[in-house]
């Protein structure tokens, strides 16, 4: 009874410990880490329009040069965001969904008719390192630039080359490649008329 | 220089323990499944044995610290609670502080929990041993997972991408072998290193009769 009662104050105690110890530290580092995903996902929209940004003042040269459009979806409280480049045209907006092993958040850019892909950045994934973890890498990225987004884009082993609905899937990444392929299209058809509904309005 | 004497030093011999004689990876074969995994690119392999070297030093300490007090009966679970906590702790504090060497190690980080070298050394050293040569022993195994990491990493990344670091050091005309960027090529590198290393050392089980 002793020791039954000695070990369950140790865990307890651990336990306590170990709890406070940890929401400590990330209360500490809260506030910096979602400012460091913030700055993140501007940069990495400035970076797409070819805007050029020093690290300091990411913040300030995103609000002067990017137009924020937040618009309503059916059914939702939550608008959804679109990042606009006034000079291009080009539209930008975060996607988010469930890779392999954890989610997969991203910016992708599109040019002015919602389709060309100008750029993808991938800010967030936990897919296996190596393998599908190259989905971060810019030169695999580089693929996507110029395929078009649609409900049917498709990543795959065989893909078409020079046919912009297809773009080539990672080798040793086959399930990831499907997920992402899953995410984009889920992205696309939650935006796509919203946006187009917006811009003939406009 | 006594260097002559440095052999008969307790924590001379923890730490050729951790780095060669009793190496986790190379003779121990312990979390070789991290071994695998991030060995393909050399940067990767350094910044995981860092980080795996503090979690290991770190969690070996506090065990050693409060070895009078735990239950024997709850001691993995002890071990886990600690290990979790720091690899947490390095995780928040990377992504607060270094933001893009954390993106850079991904999941790598979180994978420091299952690694079998930490809760190796919990058990077989920090539990029964003071807090000066459990220091010793963790940063020892930690560099000894380091070091085979990046033998291992430099030789896939090289044949894999043609580049060590990033630089390019094969010829344009080399042909990547692909199969040394997926697992497989990680055993095969793996398993002639352990090879080479123990026919080097003359390091071998005696199979009993």
């Amino acid at each position: 009874m002793n020791k039954t009662k000695q070990m369950l104050v140790f865990v307890l105690a651990m336990g306590l410990i170990t709890s406070f110890l940890l929401v400590g530290v990330s209360l500490l580092t809260r506030e910096r880490i979602l400012a460091n995903q913030q700055a993140a996902l501007q940069s990495a929209i400035l970076q797409a329009n070819d805007i050029a940004f020093t690290a300091g003042e990411v913040n300030e040269i995103f609000n002067d040069r990017i137009e924020v459009i937040e618009l309503e979806e059916e059914g939702s409280d939550t608008p959804l965001v679109f990042f606009r480049h006034p000079a291009s045209g080009n539209i930008s907006f975060q996607f988010e969904g469930g890779g392999v092993w954890g989610p997969i958040i991203g910016v992708i850019t599109l040019e002015d008719d919602f389709k060309t892909i100008v750029e993808i950045t991938i800010l967030e994934q936990e897919e296996t390192p190596g393998l599908g973890g190259i989905i971060t890498e810019r030169a695999y990225l580089n693929n996507y630039v110029g395929a078009h987004l649609s409900e049917s884009i498709t990543i795959s082993h065989d893909s078409v080359p020079g046919d912009p609905n297809y773009v080539d899937a990672i080798t040793g990444g086959t399930r990831t490649s499907e997920r992402f392929e899953t995410i984009l299209r889920t992205a696309y058809q939650r935006r796509a008329d919203v946006w187009r509904t917006f811009a003939e309005e406009e | 220089m006594k260097l002559i004497r440095l052999r008969y030093k307790k924590w001379y011999n923890i730490s050729r323990d951790g780095l060669t004689t009793n190496n986790p990876i190379a003779i121990a074969v312990l979390g070789i499944c991290s071994a695998l995994a991030v060995t393909n690119r050399v940067d990767n392999a350094i910044a995981m044995g860092l980080a795996v070297v503090f979690v290991v030093t770190m969690s070996s300490l506090t065990v050693s610290l409060i070895r009078n007090f735990i239950p024997s009966r709850v001691r993995m679970v002890t071990y886990m609670v600690i290990i979790s906590s720091f690899v947490i702790m390095v995780q928040l504090f990377l992504e607060a502080f270094f933001p893009l060497i954390a993106a850079a190690l991904g999941a790598f980080l979180g994978l420091i929990i299952t690694n079998c070298i930490v809760m190796g050394r919990a058990e077989a050293f920090a539990v029964k041993n003071p807090l000066r040569y459990t220091f010793f022993d963790g940063i020892a195994n930690g560099l000894g997972y380091t070091y085979v990491l990046v033998i291992v990493a430099v030789v896939r990344e090289l044949l894999a991408f043609g580049t060590i670091l990033d630089v390019r050091i094969m010829p344009d005309t080399w042909t990547n072998w692909v199969a040394m960027a997926l697992a497989p090529g990680g055993f095969f590198v793996l398993g002639l290193l352990i090879w080479a290393l123990r026919e080097l050392t003359n390091n071998f089980e005696t199979v009993s009769e």
